[in-house]
């Protein structure tokens, strides 16, 4: 078998995915994209301060940024407490919880999120505990607000990080816990300057997969934020389908996806280079 | 607090917090009211018999269930030789090819299907339900691709060079020395390619229509117009239906080494 015979086996076999990828995804979606930089006959950068111009376009960007990146930080900060607990128990149990975690990746976001509406409502189940309980005098907005939309993402993508840190950890060699304690560190140092840099791996495509699907997800910001907290997501849609404008749709699109490839680069940069 | 104690609260908070809702879901779409409140007044399967009763719901359960079976099943005939391709051989296009295969992963989806519909739909003047069964195949392509493909990295090399010097075509490698051994990953890559096409909704969004209409966008509209508990009824069947599938392919090959 000589090198160029398998070259060209390997193409054979390659030929119809790319094929199809070419003519199906990356030719419709690349053209798409570049039409944000078509100004009438010409081409310029138009498109992109028109929509920048527009200080609504704006907050919905940064809203959208901030609560992705809250929703990447609180989920790391509560995944590796729950991935090391995890860690300590025995196999059985751990394959157990493993299915209850990957269990709601499994199901559709539409009923997640309607979940929520029950939950967070006016009269829903949240409010009525927090009235019932004393903690508040009369029900408070929850529903249709930054926080439920933050609340719908965490849970939809927390379990995203939480396999990805259980993986980090189950690859971290099982006497590095023990070598710090025996050298004098207390768990605090343990964490911060074994485990946490060891795992650092885990932690960047933990954080580029809940990043990004915040970013793009679509059916929780549109149920639980409703027509008041406008995410990149729902915007595009409004100006797909409702306006009809085309020069903002390709913006936008072009715009979360420069944002997702961001994250997801600097994230990449900061793993494993120095570890 | 001792570390431990602390790291296992943190636990059953996260893990109460992944579960609880679907229960409210499970509860409500036993419910015997005319409206959502929960806890529910009474109880009662007629929900869930109106919703099976329903046509519109019906019907896009059906488109549901062919659209995820097509495009499953070009994921995999497309996807299973790439993997392999680019197990076997080192090309030294190797990592762009991947990276070009499993970037519908990272294009948002609804930018694919408002690519789609414009490219496809409204300038080529292609039908609608075509270019939702190629959204959804493309959408799907990475699971094939990188699921075999780390099945594929789990398998020595050595027992296909040895199947080749007892005489076996490349043909005949594939088919039964190959694929056999990676059963696993290709079954785990079908639940997942399906149930990601199943419960998609951004690619969907805009190539669907009044003549055919997915079964989670037909409860994204029956929830902008009414606000009663058969999306509950719904939501609970769909939920049930995607635990049996996971369960099924758990107990028979282990789904949870390849997520």
């Amino acid at each position: 078998m000589n090198i160029s015979a398998n070259r060209s086996r390997a193409w054979w076999l390659l030929l119809p995915a790319v094929t199809f990828l070419v003519i199906c995804f990356l030719y419709p979606v690349g053209t798409f994209l570049l039409e944000s930089f078509k100004v009438g006959q010409g081409v310029g950068l138009g498109n992109y301060s028109t929509f920048l111009s527009d200080e609504i376009n704006l907050e919905v960007y940064w809203r959208t940024v901030r609560i992705a990146l809250l929703v990447t930080l609180l989920s790391a900060a509560v995944s590796y407490p729950a991935a090391l607990a995890i860690m300590r128990l025995g196999g059985q149990y751990r394959g157990l919880l493993t299915g209850l975690i990957i269990l709601p990746l499994m199901i559709s976001p539409v009923a997640r999120s309607f979940a929520w509406l029950v939950v967070l409502g006016r009269e829903g189940l949240l409010n009525k505990t927090l009235v019932g309980s004393g903690v508040l005098s009369e029900s408070i907005p929850i529903l249709y607000t930054e926080s439920a939309v933050f609340i719908g993402l965490l849970q939809l993508m927390l379990p995203l990080m939480l396999l990805s840190l259980t993986s980090a950890l189950e690859n971290l060699p099982k006497d590095v816990q023990a070598a710090a304690k025996s050298l004098g560190a207390n768990e605090w140092q343990t964490f911060w300057r074994v485990i946490l840099p060891l795992t650092r791996d885990g932690l960047a495509i933990g954080g580029t997969l809940v990043f990004t699907g915040c970013i793009t997800a679509y059916v929780t910001p549109a149920l639980l934020g409703g027509p008041r907290v406008t995410m990149l997501a729902t915007l595009l849609y409004q100006k797909a389908s409702v306006t009809v404008d085309e020069a903002a749709t390709t913006v936008i699109s072009v715009v979360m996806l420069l944002t997702t490839l961001l994250v997801n680069a600097i994230l990449r940069s900061r793993s494993s280079r120095t570890t | 607090m001792r570390p431990s104690r602390f790291n296992n609260t943190i636990l059953f908070v996260v893990l109460f917090f992944l579960i609880a809702p679907f229960t409210i879901v499970f509860m409500t779409a036993f419910s015997d009211d005319n409206s959502l409140i929960f806890p529910p007044q009474a109880y009662s399967f007629r929900w869930i018999t109106s919703v099976l009763q329903t046509e519109v719901f019906a019907s896009s359960l059906v488109t549901s269930l062919w659209l995820g079976i097509g495009a499953t099943i070009i994921a995999l005939l497309l996807g299973v030789p790439a993997a392999y391709a680019l197990q076997r051989y080192r090309l030294p296009e190797t990592e762009w090819i991947r990276t070009a295969l499993t970037s519908p992963l990272i294009i948002p989806g609804l930018v694919i299907g408002v690519a789609l519909l414009r490219q496809f739909v409204l300038i080529r003047d292609g039908s609608v339900n075509l270019a939702l069964l190629l959204g959804h195949s493309a959408l799907v392509l990475p699971y094939a691709v990188r699921v075999v493909g780390a099945s594929l990295a789990n398998l020595p090399r050595d027992i296909e060079d040895a199947a080749f010097s007892l005489g076996a075509t490349r043909m005949q490698i594939f088919w039964r020395v190959v694929l056999p051994n990676v059963r696993g990953g290709v079954a785990a890559a079908t639940v997942l390619a399906f149930i990601n096409s199943f419960n998609h909704v951004p690619v969907s969004l805009f190539l669907t229509g009044p003549g055919i209409t997915t079964l989670p966008i037909r409860m994204l509209l029956h929830m902008e117009s009414s606000y009663d508990p058969s999306i509950a009824a719904l939501s609970m069947l769909v939920i049930l239906f995607s635990i049996f599938f996971v369960l099924l392919t758990e107990r028979l090959l282990g789904l949870s080494r390849y997520v």
